[in-house]
């Protein structure tokens, strides 16, 4: 069945390798081929319109402009990526992103976890309330949050700079990954923690056997998430800096002056890095379920 | 005040572990527990705020000026300072030369990417006395002017600056620091007519060009009051330099007019670049040196200075109250007083120097820039350049709440 | 301590960390905004707490244009959103084979280039002799002055670009989770796909859709990026106001109430949501 829909789907995408699917579902009655065509063109498109801006910058990196400005293309030249870091400023800046992004990633995914977990796995008291009071940052505008975080630093004399950039991404990451994780516990069975528990094992070693593992998924999305919420923030970010340069804030402040094309380069190796990192966790995951499936076999 | 934090923090702990030792409570107990620690947040969040906000109440003029006539700033080595300026505004082979020269080390961070944002972000140091941990800031008129009359300066040593005798003599004096004791020069530009001569096919010189029909819609005007009402005024044949905040108001009524019958497609900073080379508008008020910088890829774009005359804007080198290192920053005055320094400087940046004599040397050097117009103005030209009005802090937000209901924010 | 007190605290200790954090660093932040707001002056002599609940109303009463506005693209945003996205999950969700995690990672690329360069990006590339513009103006999108940027439809076309990855993941991930054998049974019940979706499929994805339109619309009623970038000044909206009530003009009190108000009406409007799709918990949703 599988062999017969997928491969001739002119809906399926032109990847090179594409091969027919073992593991697809069986379906009875596809839909009309009109009306799964449909559905793949505007799937194709949707990502078109996702990617296209990011495909425009990664064209511009190629631009031989003479000028400050690169808006007009005048022809094709590889010497921005000759030399990719010849801007020292810009190449800081991303280097203090890389670094913030990493760091709050950790520590707002390890308490945004925690929290979720006592959210759904307890029945504690002042259980809503706390629900409600971790949904308030999400609703909250951005400017809000950063002209006020920076007013409380200020009165406590606390000097703005890498620390508090710091404090405010993770304040800002973990009603995210409370929501993220929330979202993978309810559609997990709680009776398997309680069997692990009747069979003797200990809180701790329930949480790190059983829940952990079964959630590993929602909490890789919501680190995903955290990451990039921090590499991209501009706002909060603005007001909390002080004199650290992150790389949102170098390219707002160059759309002012004309972006240096060396900005659209080291976007662009951003994105490949990125890109790369979560192709190996694909291959890696896909190794993983093959040796899962063998083992059974 | 980490005091009462601490507290806070230590009742919140206490209220929680009582709340699980207690074991069960009725849920009313519970929400007035949830209600007491919410009142402690609010007790915190008071105590931040119990003395207001300061406000950046006007210092005392004479009292400044006899400070900076007894400033001394003593000869030590330079060490490691600070150095905050806008992005892709300097040489920055100019800041290494300087470091092997002088010793020490410069820390150079571009984070003024706009006047009022940085001014936001340092504010509450300034009003509290407190250093803001950088030795030069650059500031533009408007902005620097605030900051001398709220005595958020050092006055800077003479004897450590030599070179300022290099100072163009348009710009020796200037109303907010007549005796340039405050502040010093960086780099000056024009505020003028930018155009596509494709799309308009003739030559545009006059100002009320951004008021014509022919161009309904098809321009763009400076989203700055500073900027487009001081150029309106100067249309109008005021000097804007002595204008009132009435005259200023009444610029932006003028404009507000124009608007209001959809006259202009967009209110810009500089990214009026990208409509003007993009076609999407045959004229825009610009700046002359993002003019040079566009006219490296696209040559049909022109920049005219308003035969009515324009604003010349500058961007002006301080130390700020409580400078760290007071020597260290007027040694690099000095320095980007040089003329070899300067004339480096302007073949990089493109704005117009106020150095006097570094055209000489770059006529050797880079001919091209020193025969550019929009980088050496002529005389004829530079006399019809006029500078900012002076306006008080009050003044100055009634102007932006004004241009603020024309620009829809 | 007995092991029945150790397991009630249990849920404090993992709760603790992120609960201190968000108190700390956004509570007391923002509790402390609610002083500014109730405070008067000006910003030569600096500003008292006067309790001037005035400063609501005069806010209200000069910025319900803008107010209206946000709201208004961020609905418009939120709901082209949702026609976009929900046939690509789906699409990704079951049709996309072994190849579904190269689209998901195409639809969180973005994420990892910085707003403020795919949007500049957008205003290079829809500028009115552009051949994007040209072809909206063909199926009449665009009127025919050729002019797109700087209208109110950019402001709503750059919110929809930019949050679209935010409706097309809960969706996706709920979809993702519901039982294909229920699908499979009521298709076979119903002996129509159609009504099977429309039973089935649909109502299991409320959480998702109810998730990603809050992802989407609470950050763009306060967006300012786009209308400042995309649009022009019929267009601003109370995002902008904000901004330069802060650092333009420096009156913090109407920048607070401003934002309060924001914050005020979305949570409001997320309340009769949630009643509206007949959630009994919102925040329970909210993933």
């Amino acid at each position: 069945m599988a062999t017969q829909t997928l491969p001739t789907d002119p809906a399926a995408p032109h990847v090179p390798g594409v091969a027919p699917s073992a593991g697809a579902p069986r379906r009875d009655r596809e839909p009309g081929r009109g009306r799964r065509w449909l559905l793949g063109v505007w799937s194709t498109l949707a990502i078109l319109f996702l990617v296209a801006p990011i495909l425009f910058m990664i064209v511009f990196s190629f631009n031989d402009n003479q000028g400050r400005f690169n808006f007009e293309w005048r022809g094709f030249t590889l010497k921005h990526w000759a030399d990719p870091f010849a801007n020292a400023d810009l190449a800081k800046a991303l280097e203090n992103s890389l670094l913030i992004a990493v760091l709050s990633t950790v520590v707002a995914t390890a308490m945004g976890t925690l929290l979720a977990i006592a959210l759904v796995r307890h029945r504690f008291r002042g259980r809503t309330p706390t629900d409600f009071f971790v949904f308030l940052p999400m609703a909250s505008p951005e400017v809000v949050m950063g002209a006020s975080l920076l007013a409380m630093f200020l009165v406590l004399g606390v000097g703005t700079g890498f620390g508090t950039i710091l404090v405010a991404h993770i304040m800002f990451s973990i009603s995210y990954v409370v929501v993220t994780v929330k979202s993978r516990l309810e559609g997990m069975d709680p009776h398997i923690e309680e069997a692990a528990k009747d069979l003797g094992a200990g809180e701790v070693s329930t949480f790190f056997r059983v829940t952990l593992p079964t959630i590993a998924p929602g909490v890789a999305a919501a680190a995903v998430l955290a990451f990039a919420l921090s590499i991209d923030d501009y706002i909060v970010t603005s007001f909390n800096a002080g004199q650290t340069q992150t790389f949102p804030l170098y390219i707002f402040g160059a759309t002012k002056q004309g972006v240096p094309p060396q900005v659209n380069v080291l976007s662009t190796m951003l994105l490949i890095l990125v890109l790369g990192l979560m192709l190996l966790n694909v291959v890696v995951q896909r190794r993983l379920a093959a040796r899962d499936r063998a083992a059974r076999a | 005040m980490r005091e009462d934090d601490a507290r806070a923090q230590s009742a919140l702990e206490q209220a929680m572990d009582d709340q699980v030792l207690t074991g069960r409570t009725s849920r009313r107990r519970f929400v007035g527990r949830s209600a007491g620690a919410a009142l402690m947040a609010t007790g915190l969040a008071s105590v931040l705020s119990a003395c207001g906000i300061t406000g950046t109440a006007t210092k005392n003029v004479e009292q400044l000026e006899q400070e900076a006539a007894d400033v001394r700033h003593p000869k030590v080595p330079i060490g490691n300072w600070t150095f905050s300026n806008w992005p892709l505004y300097m040489d920055k082979s100019v800041l290494t030369a300087f470091n092997r020269k002088y010793g020490g080390k410069v820390k150079y961070v571009e984070d003024i990417n706009d006047n009022n944002d940085f001014f936001g972000k340092v504010r509450q140091q300034l009003t509290q006395d407190k250093p803001i941990g950088r030795d030069i800031v650059v500031l533009t008129d408007p902005m620097a002017s605030r900051w001398v009359r709220s005595g958020f300066v050092t006055p800077y040593d003479f004897r450590n600056v030599p070179n300022r005798d290099n100072l163009v003599s348009t710009l020796q004096s200037i109303s907010y620091d007549p005796k340039r004791q405050f502040t010093l020069p960086f780099q000056s530009g024009a505020i003028g007519i930018g155009y596509d001569i494709r799309a308009t096919g003739r030559e545009l010189t006059s100002m009320k060009e951004f008021f014509n029909p022919e161009f309904k819609g098809k321009c763009t005007m400076l989203a700055e009051p500073y900027d487009s009402a001081s150029s309106v005024l100067i249309m109008q044949g005021k000097n804007p330099a002595n204008a009132t905040i009435d005259d200023m108001l009444g610029a932006v009524e003028f404009i507000a007019d124009a608007a209001g019958k959809g006259q202009f497609r967009r209110f810009t900073g500089n990214d009026y670049t990208t409509d003007l080379t993009k076609g999407n508008v045959e004229l825009v008020m610009a700046y002359s040196g993002d003019m040079v910088q566009l006219q490296a890829d696209n040559p049909n774009l022109r920049f005219a200075y308003p035969e009515e005359g324009a604003v010349l804007f500058t961007d002006n080198l301080m130390l700020p109250a409580n400078v760290a290192h007071p020597y260290a920053a007027e040694t690099m005055l000095n320095y980007l007083y040089e003329p070899d320094v300067a004339a480096k400087l302007c073949a990089y940046i493109n704005y117009i120097s106020p150095v006097s004599g570094i055209r000489e040397i770059l006529e050797k050097s880079d001919p091209d820039i020193a025969k550019n117009e929009l980088i050496f103005p002529t005389d004829e030209i530079r006399e019809r350049l006029k500078v900012y009005p002076s306006l008080s802090t009050i003044e100055e937000q009634r102007m932006y709440e004004a241009m603020a209901k024309v620009t829809g924010a | 301590m007995s092991l029945s007190r150790r397991r009630k605290m249990l849920p404090w200790w993992f709760a603790l960390p992120g609960l201190l954090w968000l108190i700390v660093f956004f509570a007391v932040p923002i509790l402390n905004q609610v002083s500014v707001s109730l405070m008067s002056g000006d910003p030569e002599k600096g500003y008292e707490l006067t309790w001037s609940f005035a400063t609501y109303w005069d806010a209200i009463r000069d910025y319900h244009a803008q107010f209206t506005r946000s709201f208004g693209y961020a609905g418009a945003a939120t709901l082209i959103d949702f026609v976009i996205a929900f046939p690509l999950a789906y699409f990704i969700a079951y049709k996309a084979g072994r190849f579904k995690g190269l689209w998901l990672l195409l639809v969180i690329l973005p994420f990892f280039v910085s707003q403020v360069m795919r949007t500049a990006s957008w205003q290079l590339i829809l500028n009115d002799q552009g051949w994007l513009v040209a072809r909206m103006q063909d199926v009449g999108i665009v009127a025919d002055d050729g002019r797109f940027l700087a209208t109110g439809k950019a402001v709503i076309f750059g919110i929809s670009y930019n949050f679209l990855p935010f409706m097309v993941l809960p969706i996706y991930a709920t979809l993702d989770r519901i039982d294909r054998r229920l699908i499979e049974a009521a298709s076979d019940l119903y002996c129509s796909r159609w009504t099977a979706f429309r039973k089935v499929t649909l109502p299991l994805a409320v959480p998702g859709i109810f998730a990603g339109s809050l992802l989407v619309f609470i950050p763009a009623c306060g967006d300012y990026i786009n209308s400042s970038i995309l649009g022009s000044s019929n267009t601003t909206m109370i995002g902008n106001v904000i901004q330069s009530k802060f650092l333009n003009i420096l009156d913090y009190p109407t920048a607070a109430a401003l934002s309060f108000i924001l914050m005020g009406v979305i949570l409001l409007g997320i309340a009769i949501y949630g009643r509206v799709l007949g959630t009994k918990n919102l925040t329970e949703l909210a993933g």
